[in-house]
């Protein structure tokens, strides 16, 4: 019996004392490139950034002559007041027809290797010139596209600054492309706090980080400065009566692994750019973790990480508080004061 | 007696932070609560230690830092005994054991894990241990074949469904100590070759090929078989989620007891079951054997059945509450008689691995002569890993 009391006594000064001071380690570097403040921006070595190219894209960007009613421009579903996103599960293109997938945002999309949900672009050069020729986005042929902008002297002098032709295709890709590189957006809380600001989360952030890195699962597919891996994965959205609505990354490998796989979306500002997942069918950052924590879609090519957690409410709420603690400054860009004419 | 005692409250476990270091991840990746694995720190150990879905990825030993961790425990141990013949009573400090960990990749489909328990001399509050390669294995990652990986070395058999090694509590499972002839716990590490697999629908089989009982001689032909097959009902492994049931089919050749003499047949039958809600979790043992007559000093055949039922639960990632019952029925040809144990005990975790742990577990052995002898097994320790 006196053993038993001696015991108690021990574990409750134990307890005690271990009480005073939980702090939580953050993302250790391990074989995954950790999660921690963003690099320099990844630029392909033949198409460096210059002033001129950017301010061309920037026009370029913005405006809606580029589509074939001129009515949608790059910033139509890719909003600089919705996170560079947009705020619907799927955009409106030209004649109002929509798409099928959910703009990502183009915020930070420059780390993004490869581009779009289904990486059938690998660099933002071959993505910033798809949805100009997609019939549903902005609908215009590339020739078409060459000589509009050819008809516009603006255009033709700021080709002729930044690459010393008149409007090319690649021109028009490398002009979009430099301006979305500039579309940057780091020093969050998440990232003072991990430069050593240990104020810089609340409490329940710090939580949350411990669950993203541990008991959510996340960081297997979310890891990185810009918390993605850039792979492709299934969470089984969109599967239903054994078929999947979007067929994803399959589309581009005609692997059957890939079936219903997505790219992992950049995590940086999430909480600025609802609804979620790649057709949208998500609105909260609140259900998106209850998909999650159910362990997502059953079908037959469920990725493997995928699998029910167990979270508790506060450990869910603790991890949306992680999530918001991801959004940083926002870049101070904006349209142009005046498009070439 | 003593010693299997002092074992049994230093049994070692594998909660490995080599993995946790390798990817950066906190415990809780592959750890409900360490050292009991979470579904996906049990498709890793089963995907021959490379992280499912991204093997591609993953890296050797070579390319990551120095594969090597340690686990060891500390605290305030009471252990009452009654009516036994050879047990002294514990009431003090005790440091229990130290295991030296290693694991990760040798090449890219080939993993390897590996326990060292070295010899400690029991002296002032230092619990004594036998030196011993605990675990040293190699595993062979075949993807697209029927067997997934190929074990081979000295490892975990998959016949022990519930996990000894990374077990909650530190009082052992009465049925995997008492299945085995000469004393080695059933849910020992053995030395062979294992095949193990995933099909379709959640089936999950292994089949292995091992020395078996520890009274074969050095220069026995490995002797023992085992198979085991389970299902897996929704998401996951059974560990935390979905849920599991499973058989285990045993066959063996052992000694007498003495070691003298040919060798005879021992048999294992087992079914067990793995059930989750929420943080819930239940698990449950029950297995039936039979050693051929000639195997024990009695001369006769022994036959005895058991199991245990355990139930934990996981209010958040940083506490667990623990319950179990064990049970052996044995033979009256035995001087020890029926066991009966029930554990209770939490863990609260300071870190990922850093736990107070407090245990108590009374257990009970009738005996054909005389009165039962009991156990009153009390501790508060801290059990860490690093």
């Amino acid at each position: 019996m006196k053993g038993f009391i001696f015991a108690l006594l021990f574990a409750a000064l134990i307890l005690a004392l271990c009480g005073v001071n939980q702090q939580p380690a953050g993302f250790a570097e391990g074989q995954f490139l950790a999660n921690g403040p963003l690099p320099p921006i990844p630029v392909p070595p033949d198409n460096p950034m210059t002033g001129a190219k950017i301010r061309l894209g920037q026009a370029l960007y913005f405006d809606k002559r580029l589509s074939s009613d001129n009515t949608v421009s790059c910033a139509t579903c890719h909003r600089p007041d919705a996170g560079w996103a947009d705020v619907t599960p799927v955009s409106e293109g030209v004649a109002h027809q929509k798409g099928t997938r959910n703009s990502p945002s183009v915020m930070n999309a420059g780390y993004s290797i490869p581009q779009f949900w289904d990486g059938r672009a690998v660099w933002l050069e071959k993505q910033a010139v798809g949805p100009v020729q997609n019939p549903i986005e902005m609908d215009l042929t590339m020739e078409e596209l060459l000589s509009r902008l050819n008809s516009i002297p603006g255009y033709v002098k700021m080709f002729e600054e930044a690459f010393g032709t008149k409007p090319t295709e690649e021109g028009v890709a490398r002009a979009i492309a430099s301006f979305e590189r500039t579309i940057v957006s780091g020093d969050s809380p998440f990232d003072r706090y991990m430069k050593g600001d240990k104020k810089a989360m609340s409490p329940a952030a710090i939580r949350g980080m411990m669950i993203f890195n541990g008991k959510g699962h996340c960081t297997p597919c979310h890891s990185g400065p810009a918390f993605s891996d850039y792979r492709f994965h299934n969470l089984g959205v969109g599967y239903k009566d054994g078929k999947f609505a979007d067929v994803g990354r399959y589309a581009v490998t005609n692997d059957p692994k890939d079936m219903g796989a997505f790219r992992t979306p950049i995590l940086r500002n999430v909480a600025l750019t609802p609804p979620y997942l790649h057709d949208g069918s998500e609105p909260t950052l609140e259900s998106v973790i209850e998909l999650y924590n159910k362990g997502g879609i059953p079908n037959p090519n469920l990725d493997p990480a995928m699998m029910p957690l167990h979270l508790t409410k506060r450990e869910k709420a603790d991890l949306v508080e992680f999530l918001k603690a991801l959004t940083g400054e926002l870049p101070k860009v904006g349209p142009p004061e005046k498009l070439p004419e | 007696m003593v010693m299997a005692v002092l074992f049994g409250i230093a049994a070692p476990s594998a909660a490995v932070p080599v993995f946790a270091r390798k990817y950066g991840y906190n415990c809780t990746m592959c750890h409900s609560n360490f050292p009991r694995l979470n579904d996906y720190g049990q498709r890793y150990r089963l995907n021959g230690y490379r992280l499912p879905g991204r093997e591609d990825d993953d890296k050797t030993v070579l390319e990551t830092p120095a594969p090597f961790a340690m686990r060891t425990s500390a605290g305030f141990n009471s252990d009452k005994f009654k009516n036994t013949v050879d047990s002294t009573d514990v009431d003090q400090f005790q440091l229990n054991g130290l295991d030296i960990l290693s694991g990760g990749l040798i090449g890219r489909d080939v993993g390897y894990f590996m326990i060292y328990t070295p010899q400690i001399n029991g002296s002032r509050g230092v619990v004594a241990q036998d030196g011993s390669l605990e675990m040293a294995n190699v595993v062979f990652a075949l993807p697209k074949r029927m067997f997934n990986t190929v074990r081979v070395g000295r490892f975990e058999p998959a016949y022990v469904a519930i996990s000894a090694k990374r077990s909650l509590t530190f009082s052992p499972y009465e049925i995997y100590d008492v299945a085995y002839p000469a004393g080695l716990p059933f849910s020992d590490t053995q030395t062979g070759i294992e095949f193990a697999g995933a099909g379709r629908c959640g089936i999950r089989y292994a089949a292995g090929w091992v020395n078996g009982t520890s009274n074969n001689t050095d220069d026995d032909m490995p002797s023992d078989l085992y198979v085991r097959v389970a299902k897996v009902f929704g998401e996951g492994e059974g560990q935390t989620a979905g849920q599991r049931i499973g058989m285990v089919s045993y066959i063996g050749k052992a000694r007498p007891e003495s070691g003298v003499g040919s060798r005879r047949t021992v048999k294992r039958f087992g079914a067990d079951g793995s059930f989750n809600w929420t943080g819930i979790n239940l698990s449950c043992q029950y297995m039936r054997g039979r050693d051929a007559a000639g195997i024990w000093d009695t001369g006769l055949a022994y036959k005895f059945s058991g199991g245990f039922v355990e139930a934990s639960w996981l209010p958040t990632h940083m506490a667990v509450g623990f319950a179990r019952y064990d049970w052996v029925n044995r033979p009256t040809v035995d001087e020890g008689g029926d066991v009966r144990r029930w554990t209770v005990g939490g863990r609260y975790y300071f870190e990922d691995n850093l736990a107070l742990h407090v245990e108590y577990s009374d257990r009970r052995e009738d005996r054909l002569v005389g009165p039962a002898a009991t156990e009153r097994m009390f501790t508060v320790r801290l059990d860490f890993a690093f």
